[in-house]
């Protein structure tokens, strides 16, 4: 019974419903991004925002990998013990 | 306002605390079984240290930190194993084998969903809003190659978990960053130090 009543509710009002929830969650997305969150302008459509998030998180994964790299070259060229050492203790202080 | 700021940075410092904990031990897992290691093989550690570690700090609660989890197991060796296990326990490893399996159901449900929507009628008129609609619909598609387990969500899912995820990739970036730049300072020192 309740099945039915949802998949009719899917057809026709649901989707009202769904564009507000998505345009909130757009909304946050925006201020989670810093391309758009330093335009200061209130109006960006839903597919630059979503265009700036793929950006954003392809640019967050280099970053990630470059880390990666970098972190590697470090530990390989000096002893591992004593760089492991040495960086716990810089974080600690 | 303020304190909702307040609130959210010092969860923020939890987070790359707890973050940085399960990846230290992640690397120590690493360089304790495998003495010798190329530079590639050490980078590939860091970066699977660190992707196992954001992804634990949700305690399986989101899809995305799900995904990265059962992604990890399907490429396991012996070492990234080992190296889950440390910073999960052992339950919870067992736990992503049995979220391989609720995995696949959901993609079941998701392709099922997807048949019932084509059977209801679609106009095609090419109005400035259908335009539109299209070039959302196209940028979703690329974001849900970017989300892990990102093709199984629907439109509202799957913004919720991008949110989560960019948080959780953020802190990582940070900590990494910091990490490699304090490293960065203290290689320095010790190479003016041993030129004296």
């Amino acid at each position: 019974m309740s099945s039915r009543r949802s998949r009719s509710r899917q057809s026709s009002g649901a989707s009202r419903i769904s564009d507000d929830q998505i345009a909130d969650l757009v909304s946050r997305l925006q201020q989670l991004i810093p391309e758009i969150r330093n335009r200061r302008s209130d109006k960006v459509s839903a597919s630059k925002v979503l265009q700036e998030t793929c950006n954003y998180i392809r640019s967050l994964h280099r970053e990630v990998d470059d880390l990666s790299d970098r972190l590697s070259e470090l530990l390989e060229s000096t002893d591992s013990d004593s760089a492991q050492a040495a960086i716990i203790r810089s974080l600690l202080m | 306002m303020k304190a909702r700021m307040q609130n959210s940075s010092s969860s923020a410092a939890l987070l790359k605390q707890e973050f940085l904990k399960k990846w230290i031990n992640g690397l120590q897992t690493y360089t304790n079984t495998k003495k010798e290691m190329t530079i590639l093989d050490r980078k590939n550690a860091i970066k699977l240290s660190a992707d196992i570690a954001i992804a634990s700090t949700r305690n399986f609660s989101t899809n995305w930190s799900r995904a990265v989890m059962a992604d990890v197991s399907k490429n396991v060796d012996g070492s990234s194993k080992i190296v889950t296990e440390k910073i999960l326990g052992r339950k919870e490893t067992c736990i992503i084998k049995c979220s391989k399996n609720i995995m696949r159901k959901s993609r079941l449900l998701a392709h099922r969903r997807r048949a019932i929507r084509r059977t209801i009628g679609r106009t095609s008129v090419k109005a400035a809003s259908a335009i539109a609609k299209e070039l959302v619909k196209k940028r979703t598609r690329v974001l849900k190659r970017l989300v892990p387990g990102g093709k199984q969500m629907n439109e509202i899912c799957l913004i919720k978990e991008t949110l989560d995820y960019i948080a959780s990739l953020q802190v990582q970036v940070d900590v990494m960053r910091n990490i490699a730049n304090a490293a960065d300072h203290q290689c320095l020192d010790s190479t003016e130090r041993s030129l004296l």
